[in-house]
């Protein structure tokens, strides 16, 4: 009946709740304290929630005294609630009684056991009974009727102890928790032990009494197994040995690179820090001689002895050996105390050198051991060194030098319009011929008898009788003669360009070109002689007619026959076979005279090519260029330079190798000439040896700018400074200058307006060998 | 005296007697005195000068050198026998020669160009030119003979002996640049001056210039050298005779040399360059110098080299002399005049080298009665009279105003010499012991 009742005054209650809810939230959380099934899950983790923060604010107050009101007031209250709320059941009070039993004794045990024997099952299982579980007895407890969500509720607000009620679901029975058990758990939620007067830290009390045993715990003898090597062990290690072997095991793991750097740290390094440890030195080990009683050839004769008090202190032996019949009579080393104290002195105060292995990958190579190893420039002597003659006349620039095949003269070609000879020995200028055009180049016939000079000056190719061969000057002189009938001589397809005739100022024959020619060169026969023409490029022909070759004895001309691809600088023949150079401005080529063509190119690599010598054996030419290199080219290896000698700082005028020594040399605008070896060997698997030599200084020098250097000359004069060289010739001479000397320099600057008073300073310089070096040693050939 | 020397002088003092082997005027007491130990030789001198000069009131100061124990002195006496080891405790013997330095510059002899080489073996200078002309000089100044024939410079001259065994009679070779040897003879006359003189002889052979000549002591013969690289041999006897014992002596040389006129008697041949100096101090050897570096002793019987001593440099010029007559002295292509000793086995450095000069060396000839005395001559204008006994020069003779060609003793008390300045120098009164 009064299930049936209570049904729609639930729903009405759920209605009013939720118009509650609205109105109130606390009302509406403290409500389902009791709830039906279907509300029960939630209600159930809410309340808790609700109760306990309830339960906080009010404890955090004045909590003993709320617990002593509710104390005060809670039984009367809850009893009568419980008698008017509930229908008073048998159960009710029984559960009453227990508690009381509960509250009166501790101890667990004592406890009346629980009513529902259903155990520890879920009660899920009961959710749909009509009972709850089963009593001792084993009949069924029936579910209480619970009350209503608006009776709870008002019970609840009635109750003031109603924070303290909790609903035991196994048994089905509201409990109200006591004030010692609030405590406990509210120690329990602390963390703290239950009960109050436990203290987990009490001092230990230790059962066992250590002191005063006179016998062990155990009395079991040693095992046998402690004396003996475990063969298991044996076992284990082997098996890592093996490992290890196989490299399964590996020792030394791998760096991890710290994958972080610091990036604003100061010190990148650390490694340089500190003092390293540098051994000390060692003292010499004793040796026979320090024995007490050492063999006899040890212990210095008396005369020794002697010597060694008139030696220099630092030179005495530190040690004397003497002989002692037994160690027992050697007395106490009286210089112990002194050597120890030495031995201190070097082990702290000597200074240590730490030897450092040195590797390519090290920058602190010493660098004297990447320099070429080259002969020492003693070994290679005689090369000129010191200027001890200058050949004084001239009064412009020395634009070019020859030297006679003895050796005994020197012409010299000048700016100044004169050709000269000098004597070498002397200085003693023999001959003058007054030209009256700037002179380029002059040249000695090379054939001793025949004494003639081919000199190239404006437009003109000069060939004059020295008149040095007296007794062959008829000969010369019938050589030297052309008919004028010759020289419409259309021979060669050059006859028109130029023109052969007497000259009319000194004895010779003028050859007329069509452009101002540079060089002048004669074969090794002295018949044939070549001439160069470079500015040529306006004529559409030039490439052709710009080398011309002329046969003295028949007094004819002929065209190179090939055409030429740039501009001719000079011309050369090779010394012992018909072969033909032609440096042009960018490169060398070669020609074979005989089969008429063209051999081989020869590229230098350079800015402009201004000479060209061939070494004395033909395989081995060197050409000298504007931008200051050297090439060196071995003509059986390629047709690219073999070395390039990057040495002067501006522009080489000429280069020369000596005709017997292997010397050769390079002159430049910056008023040096530098002297190399150059040693050409007859295995053909050797590479040429060149060595830098000298730097020979002496040729005052001036600067294009005008400003003079060493003479007081107007600044606004421009000056040029000349320099050639080219060694004496020594093939049938001695000049020995080169011999011991080799090198003539001629030297000599010009000027706009010639000032009679420097008149006196253009000059020739002769070099030769001296005792003293004057230059200063190249460091290392640069390739 | 230097008085204020003897005063202010707290220095320690040395005994020293003054011993010589001169004459008496030069002979001072020899007497120990004591003398400061820092004199040098100029004190020295002065001290010596002073005793003479207490024992002869009409003395003219002589300047004096000093030898002790056969070494010149040329430091103050303290740093000598510091030097020496010499003990300063016992009475040093210092001998005192006259300097060797000319007292006297007679006036220049002039020529019309460079003088190439000059010869003062004999009472006569003779000297050749580069303008072709040999000429012979009686005293500074007064030339008596020119010797007119050459067509191109005379680069040597020598005197070979006279042949007649007459004083007045001369025979002189002269070699030239264009490549002969021509003998000229001369007859002394009183009050000659500029005689000309044409050769008797001309000796052609040679293909280039000849360098040197050198005149055999016996006069049987003379020599050249020359830029061909030949020494070549001639007679000096008249042609008759000549040709026959060129026919008899010809050794393989050229076909056109024996063909030629005054043709060679004989050959030397060996060096490969320029012979640049020739001497002929006995009858059976010849020296020669090359610019090939070598110095060569010939024996002129079988035309063979018997000394080929390399020397590393090129030589210009070379003399015999010396102790025994056998030191040659060598200068060349570098500032350093040289003496070689090839008696000395086995090794071929220079016995002694004197390095004063600054360029080249030109001429260096032996004192011709000293063994210790030479002379030298330089590019650099000077020159150089030494002592084998010191490392200094005894007198430095800068009269030329250009290169010295060519230098000589003559006379014994002179040097003369030759320069590039045309003029030929003559410097006398010195006294060489």
């Amino acid at each position: 009946m009064k299930e049936k009742d209570l049904k729609p005054v639930e729903e009405e209650v759920a209605v009013n709740e939720n118009v509650v809810v609205s109105d109130s939230d606390d009302e509406s959380l403290q409500s389902p304290v009791v709830s039906d099934d279907d509300f029960e899950s939630f209600s159930e983790g809410d309340d808790s929630s609700r109760n306990s923060d309830s339960e906080f604010e009010s404890g955090s107050g004045s909590e003993e005294s709320e617990f002593s009101e509710d104390e005060d007031g809670e039984n009367p209250n809850n009893e009568g609630g419980l008698i008017d709320g509930v229908d008073s059941d048998g159960d009710q009070s029984g559960s009453d009684d227990s508690r009381e039993v509960v509250d009166e004794s501790d101890s667990s045990e004592d406890e009346v056991g629980p009513r529902n024997t259903i155990g520890d099952v879920p009660l899920e299982w009961y959710k749909d009974e009509e009972h709850i579980g089963y009593d001792v007895a084993g009949k069924k407890i029936k579910k209480k009727e619970r009350l209503d969500k608006l009776d709870s509720f008002l019970a609840r607000t009635d109750d003031a102890n109603s924070w303290r009620k909790i609903i035991d679901d196994i048994e089905d029975e509201e409990v109200e928790l006591t004030k010692e058990e609030t405590k406990l758990i509210r120690r329990m939620l602390k963390g703290k032990a239950p009960h109050a007067d436990f203290d987990p830290h009490a001092p230990y009390v230790d059962w066992f009494a250590w002191d005063g045993a006179k016998h062990p715990l155990s009395n079991a003898p040693e095992p046998k197994r402690r004396f003996i090597p475990s063969k298991w062990e044996a076992k284990k290690v082997v098996k890592y040995i093996r490992a290890i072997r196989k490299g399964l095991i590996k020792f030394d793991k791998p760096k991890e690179e710290p994958r972080f750097y610091n990036l604003w740290g100061d010190e990148h390094d650390k490694s340089g820090h500190g003092l390293s440890y540098i051994p000390a030195p060692k003292p010499k080990l004793p040796g026979h001689d320090e024995s007490y009683n050492p063999s006899l050839e040890y212990i210095p004769t008396q005369e020794e002895i002697s010597a060694y008090q008139l030696m220099f202190e630092e030179d005495q032996p530190k040690f004397i050996p003497k002989r002692f019949a037994s160690l027992r009579s050697v007395p106490a080393y009286e210089k112990s105390v002194r050597e120890s104290f030495d031995r201190c002195l070097d082990l702290y105060l000597c200074p240590r050198a730490r030897k450092k292995r040195v590797s390519v990958a090290q920058i602190n190579i010493d660098p004297e051991s990447l320099k070429p190893k080259l002969p020492s420039r003693k070994d290679l002597k005689p090369y000129p060194t010191t200027c001890y003659l200058e050949y004084k006349g001239h009064k412009g620039p020395v634009a070019s030098i020859c030297t006679d095949p003895s050796g005994q003269h020197i012409a010299s070609g000048s700016h100044d319009g004169t050709v000269r000879i000098w004597e070498v020995e002397t200085g003693r200028c023999i001959k003058i011929w007054e030209l009256g055009e700037p002179v380029q180049h002059v040249a000695w016939n090379p054939l001793p008898e025949l004494p003639i000079l081919a000199v190239s000056m404006g437009q003109d190719v000069l060939v004059l009788n020295t008149g040095l061969e007296k007794e062959e000057n008829k000969k010369i002189e019938d050589l030297l003669r052309v008919e004028t009938l010759s020289v419409p001589d259309e021979s060669g397809c050059a006859g028109s360009s130029v023109r052969w005739s007497q000259y009319d100022k000194y004895e010779g024959i003028r050859i007329k070109h069509f452009k101002t020619v540079s060089s002048v060169e004669w074969h090794r026969k002295g018949d044939y002689f070549s001439s160069v023409m470079p500015a040529d490029i306006l004529l559409f022909f030039g490439s052709y007619f710009s080398v011309l070759i002329h046969l003295l004895s028949k007094k004819i001309t002929q065209r190179l026959p090939y055409k030429l691809h740039g501009l001719p600088v000079c011309s050369t023949f090779h010394p012992t076979r018909s072969i033909f150079f032609v440096a042009t401005k960018k490169n060398v080529r070669v020609y074979d005279l005989l089969k008429k063509k063209s051999m081989k190119k020869l590229e230098a690599g350079v800015r402009e090519i201004s000479s060209i010598s061939i070494h004395p054996g033909g395989d081995n030419v060197i050409v000298g260029s504007k931008d200051g290199k050297l090439c060196w080219f071995d003509m059986d290896l390629s047709s690219k330079p073999y070395k390039i000698l990057n040495s002067h700082p501006k522009d080489i005028t000429n280069v020369a190798f000596h005709r017997s020594y292997p010397l050769f040399a390079s002159s430049s605008d910056d008023c040096t000439a530098y002297v190399f070896h150059g040693m050409v060997y007859s295995d053909l698997n050797q590479n040429p040896l060149i060595v830098p030599l000298e730097i020979l200084h002496g040729h005052t020098s001036v600067n294009g700018r005008g400003r003079c250097v060493g003479l007081q000359v107007p600044p606004e004069a421009a000056m040029v400074v000349h320099c050639r060289s080219r060694f004496c010739n020594q093939a049938l001479l001695p000049l020995d200058l080169d011999v011991s000397c080799g090198s003539l320099r001629v030297f000599s600057r010009r000027w706009e307006v010639v000032d009679s008073a420097f008149a006196q300073d253009e000059f020739v310089r002769f070099f030769s060998e001296n005792a003293k070096l004057s230059g200063e040693a190249l460091i290392g050939s640069r390739s | 005296m230097d008085i204020d020397g003897y005063v202010e002088d707290t220095s320690r003092k040395v005994q020293v007697r003054f011993v010589t082997k001169l004459k008496p005027p030069f002979k001072a007491p020899t007497t120990s005195i004591a003398l400061p130990s820092n004199l040098t030789r100029m004190g020295l001198s002065a001290v010596v000068n002073n005793l003479l000069e207490s024992g002869n009131d009409d003395w003219k100061h002589e300047p004096f050198d000093f030898l002790i124990d056969g070494e010149f002195v040329r430091m103050s006496l303290e740093d000598f026998l510091l030097a020496k080891g010499i003990s300063a405790e016992k009475t040093l013997e210092i001998e005192y020669i006259r300097a060797v330095a000319p007292r006297k510059e007679e006036d220049p002899s002039l020529h019309d160009d460079w003088v190439s080489a000059v010869d003062g073996s004999s009472r006569f200078i003779l000297t050749g030119c580069y303008d072709g002309l040999g000429r012979v000089w009686e005293a500074a100044g007064v030339c008596t003979h020119v010797l007119e024939g050459h067509n191109d410079a005379i680069t040597s001259v020598g005197i070979v002996k006279s042949i007649d065994n007459e004083d007045t009679n001369l025979v002189v070779a002269t070699g030239s640049k264009d490549k002969t040897v021509k003998l000229w003879k001369l007859y002394a006359e009183p009050h000659a001056e500029n005689l000309k003189i044409g050769a008797y002889r001309t000796l052609r052979g040679h293909t280039a210039s000849v360098q040197s000549v050198a005149a055999q002591p016996n006069a049987i013969m003379v020599c050249s050298g020359s830029w061909d690289c030949r020494i070549n041999l001639w007679q000096t006897k008249s042609s008759e005779e000549d040709t026959v014992s060129t026919k008899k002596r010809k050794k393989g040389s050229k076909e056109e040399e024996t063909q030629s006129e005054g043709e060679a008697v004989s050959t030397l041949v060996g060096h490969t360059q320029c012979v640049s100096s020739v001497v002929w101090p006995e009858n059976g050897t010849i020296y020669s110098a090359s610019w090939d570096h070598s110095i060569r002793r010939w024996d002129v019987e079988t035309g063979k080299d018997t000394l080929n001593m390399f020397c590393g440099k090129v030589i210009n010029c070379i003399d015999v002399g010396g102790e025994s007559s056998a030191l040659i002295a060598g200068g060349g292509s570098d500032p350093i005049l040289r003496i070689w000793d090839p008696r000395k086995p086995g090794t071929l450095a220079p016995s002694f080298q004197f390095s004063s000069h600054t360029s080249w060396i030109t001429a260096c000839k032996w004192h011709g009665r000293s063994w210790f005395h030479l002379l030298s001559s330089s590019y650099d204008g000077k020159v150089m009279l030494w002592d084998l006994r010191t490392a200094w020069p005894l007198a430095i003779l800068d009269s030329h105003e250009d290169k010295v060609l060519c230098a000589d003793w003559w006379n014994g008390d002179s040097v003369v010499s030759g320069g590039a300045d045309s003029k030929l120098k003559i410097s006398s009164e010195i006294c060489i012991p």
